[in-house]
């Protein structure tokens, strides 16, 4: 658990991490770095992304399954892991 | 007398009795030629005979007789004789009696029979064969006989006598017909029977004549009379009594209306998506087994409109409640799945925090960094392992002085026809170790990117707790596992046989080995158990691989160490970690030194051991049984594992303790050696003076290295600097020098196996990654340049 903790600390401090989120099945958020309402909103849109980023990988091969998610806007890199019980989103910027 | 009279209505057919009579006769003479067997025609002949001449029992007797088959004879109008053959002519023997009898019951009958009785009448002998050829001869003589008495019929059904007739020429006919089967039975054993088969004439089955009749003809009158009769009949139909007007009436039942009232039928749509996926699913998961998902499996069963997710329980409560909606009309079993849903929520309420605690979670938070990691470092992992690096296109270039200058180093370069230098990638640190001193590092054999660097005091005087720390290159701010020892950690190396063991040495004189692969903070096996552990620091672990089975027990890997109490000692694993002593290292004299130092000597003849303290050690990369020591006298021993008592030759050049003694992976003779008294050597196996030495800086080197790429390339560490030696350019000097940062004092020196670049680590618990840029080697084969750098030397020296 302390490990756990200790972890998500570093991932915070790493450099050019803008906000660190994990929200559980129900959308309700565990832990984040971003205030509510900005959780909330990534956390909604990124499940139903996830979901059909799942059901697509599924698709091709019912044996295989989606374990990470990177998305590379402009601005920032959004990266999912994705889980049954569990959301993990770090939103980054990698260029500064 | 009711005499038939075959109306001649129709021409073609005229039957008389009296010729029938006739041809009765004859024909029954005729007959009985020929058929013994037809004994049932008498009858119908019998029967016709009665009937038309009542009570002539003559001409029955005489017909019985005679006339043995059939009696009905049709005459056409030309006399001719068309009457039918039977199409079926029985066994009568077999079945004589009981046809005749059930003819005869028939024909007593009613009006039925009346119609049967004369078309009997009319017809004849195969009538009685059977009731099977009565109903075939029957039906086709019946309807021929209807021709011509149908018309008759009229009148002949009022005839009762001709009933009677019928019935007592019936019995007639039976009784005789017995008598002349019996005849015929005796006449039959002998006689031959032939038997003709005639084609019959057409058969008329159905004849509707014309019921208008031209004025002319014959019949115009009493058809007339006949209409007139029907017409005045009509008339009288009015008032008659003879005809009464009747009705009836059906009764209607009287009707009802009647309302059925029900509850009004719920419909819910429901739809699912049938991914591959979800298919997949629940086909598995409806075969796993019963206990954990027999809830599942019910569900399952109930409409599979109820979406699948259904299957897993454990899935998001959200999604149960939409369930919940297209279950309302599910039958009982849907009550479960009812409750469910209600039990699932209120589990997960309690334990969002459980989430953090599952491994899944820990495994993705891990990948998850070194993602991050990775796109930090992108550039300088790319370098690292030689990949092109890619600029970011939307990354908006940021004046960043470390950039800036780099550039600016690379554009000097590519002006200054690219001269070698050393460009820092990053470096392993972290807050753990931060003021440990880096003692030593050792790839991993199996996996090039993992790193185990140890950390401990060189000196006696400041020591603190070692450390070990298992680096990957993919997570630079972090390692991967942390080790902590109690005394500082000299040496360490890692086993290739076994790719997730790690021998350490510590100060104290302890080995031990490390399990890499598990998280355990302690070691698998320590050696402070062992009687003959060393008592000082240990100076050097080595792995090593014994090809040749010396003495039986060599096969395999084995480690050797060298500790300062002047033992090199092999260990190995039988009740715990235990050691041989390969060697020992004792105290040689320099013959010189020895005259200088004689007076001193007697005085300090109470030597603390004899044995020289060793602190490095190699052995031969091809012959595993040769190795090479240094000790802290400055002499270098090479010994053979066979012989642990003496030495095989011994080079004493160095003025000072060696610190690193190293073969060349690519000249199997050559062997460089560095010292605390500024010096590197260059040796060879069979000269015992150096080939080469070399100075750069008034400082003690702490590590020297061959580069595993390059066999002309090595590289050294000394207090204040990195510098790499390229031999094929300069003899005299470094090729790169890099300084260290100031008050940092670099320790140890590893070349990184795959790729150009090299691992610096310092006092200050920093490991920094270089990486050589532009050296360029001289093409060729590099033994044969080092060879002839050393010849050339040589030849010069001489």
């Amino acid at each position: 658990m302390a490990e756990v903790e200790e972890t998500l600390k570093r991932i915070q401090t790493h450099k050019g991490v803008i906000g660190t989120i994990v929200v559980n099945a129900e959308g309700i958020p565990i832990r984040t770095t971003l205030d509510n309402s900005t959780t909330v909103q990534y956390a909604g849109l990124l499940h139903q992304l996830t979901m059909k980023a799942r059901s697509t990988v599924r698709d091709l091969d019912p044996q295989n399954d989606l374990t990470f998610l990177r998305i590379r806007p402009k601005k920032h890199e959004i990266m999912v892991a994705p889980d049954k019980e569990y959301l993990l989103i770090v939103i980054q910027n990698p260029s500064e | 007398m009711s005499t038939t009279r075959a109306k001649p209505k129709k021409p073609t057919l005229k039957v008389t009795p009296s010729s029938r009579v006739m041809n009765v006769s004859t024909s029954g003479v005729l007959r009985v030629n020929h058929s013994s067997t037809y004994a049932r025609s008498i009858n119908a002949s019998v029967s016709r005979k009665s009937f038309s001449l009542a009570a002539d029992s003559k001409i029955l007797d005489k017909s019985s007789v005679q006339t043995p088959k059939h009696t009905v004879q049709v005459f056409d109008e030309n006399g001719k004789d068309v009457t039918p053959q039977p199409l079926y002519q029985p066994d009568p023997a077999a079945v004589m009696s009981k046809h005749s009898k059930i003819f005869a019951s028939d024909t007593s009958g009613g009006t039925m029979s009346d119609f049967y009785s004369t078309a009997y009448q009319t017809t004849t002998n195969a009538s009685f064969a059977g009731p099977f050829t009565r109903s075939v001869f029957g039906s086709s003589t019946v309807s021929r006989g209807s021709q011509s008495t149908m018309e008759s019929m009229n009148e002949e059904i009022e005839d009762p006598s001709s009933k009677r007739d019928i019935s007592i020429s019936l019995s007639d006919v039976q009784v005789r017909r017995e008598e002349v089967k019996e005849l015929i039975k005796e006449e039959m054993l002998d006689d031959v029977v032939d038997r003709y088969l005639i084609e019959s004439e057409t058969l008329w089955l159905l004849h509707m004549p014309a019921v208008s009749v031209s004025v002319d003809s014959e019949e115009a009158e009493s058809v007339k009379e006949r209409n007139n009769l029907y017409m005045e009949l009509c008339k009288n139909r009015m008032g008659n009594d003879k005809y009464v007007e009747r009705s009836m009436q059906t009764f209607n039942g009287a009707p009802k209306t009647k309302e059925v009232q029900s509850e009004a039928i719920t419909m819910v749509d429901a739809a699912t998506t049938a991914t591959t996926w979800d298919m997949y699913d629940s086909f598995r998961s409806a075969g796993l087994g019963e206990a954990a998902l027999s809830p599942d499996t019910d569900k399952a069963s109930v409409p599979e409109i109820v979406s699948n997710h259904r299957l897993d329980p454990t899935r998001a409560p959200e999604r149960t409640m939409s369930v919940i909606s297209t279950t309302s009309i599910a039958s009982a079993s849907s009550s479960r799945i009812e409750i469910e849903p209600f039990v699932v929520p209120s589990e997960d309420e309690p334990d969002p925090e459980l989430v953090l605690q599952s491994e899944k979670f820990q495994q993705d938070l891990f990948v998850m960094e070194r993602i991050i990691l990775e796109n930090i470092y992108q550039p300088k992992l790319a370098a690292y392992r030689q990949l092109p690096t890619l600029e970011d296109p939307d990354s908006v270039p940021k004046v960043v002085p470390t950039v800036v200058s780099r550039r600016e180093e690379s554009s000097l370069d590519e002006e200054s026809t690219l001269t070698p230098a050393l460009e820092r990638l990053w470096s392993f640190s972290c807050e753990l170790t931060s003021g440990h001193n880096v003692s030593s590092m050792a790839w991993n054999k199996r996996n090039p990117d993992l790193l185990a660097v140890g950390y401990g005091q060189f000196d006696f005087k400041d020591q603190k707790s070692g450390l070990i720390c298992c680096w990957s290159l993919k997570n630079p701010t972090w390692p991967e596992r942390v080790f902590t020892c109690e005394s500082g950690v000299t040496t360490l190396d890692f086993s290739a046989s076994n790719a997730s063991q790690l021998a350490v040495g510590m100060h104290d004189g302890s080995i031990a080995t490390y399990n890499v692969e598990s998280r355990e903070k302690t070691p698998v096996i320590d050696s402070s158990d062992c009687a003959h552990k060393h008592t000082s620091p240990v100076w050097q672990v080595r792995w090593i691989d014994h090809e040749r089975g010396a003495s039986g027990e060599d096969k395999g890997e084995t480690l050797i160490s060298v500790s300062a109490d002047g033992r090199i000692s092999k260990w190995f694993l039988r009740k715990g970690l235990d050691c041989i002593d390969l060697m020992k290292l004792k105290r040689t004299r320099n013959e010189k030194d020895k005259k200088q130092v004689g007076d001193k000597e007697k005085k300090s003849e109470a030597l603390i051991s004899r044995q020289a303290p060793g602190l490095c050690f190699d052995f031969h990369p091809t012959d595993s049984n040769i190795y090479i020591a240094g000790t802290e006298e400055g002499h270098i021993h090479k010994c053979s594992c066979s012989y642990n008592e003496q030495f095989l030759e011994t080079y004493i050049a160095h003025k000072g303790p060696l610190y690193r003694i190293t073969w060349s992976p690519f000249c199997s003779d050559v062997f460089l050696s560095c010292s605390s008294d500024w010096t590197i050597q260059l040796w060879r196996q069979d000269l015992f003076t150096p080939v080469l030495g070399f100075t750069s800086t008034q400082s003690a080197v702490y590590d020297v290295m061959w580069s595993p790429k390059w066999a002309t390339v090595f590289g050294a560490v000394n207090e204040g600097r990195v510098e790499i030696w390229d031999l094929g350019a300069s003899i005299l000097d470094p090729t790169i020098v890099s300084l260290a940062s100031p008050g940092v004092k670099l320790t140890s020196l590893l070349f990184a196996t795959e790729t150009d670049c090299i691992l610096v680590g310092d006092s200050d618990g920093q490991v920094s990654i270089y990486q050589l840029k532009n050296l360029t080697v001289g093409e060729g084969t590099q033994v044969a340049a080092l060879e002839d750098i050393i010849g050339s030397t040589l030849a010069s020296q001489l």
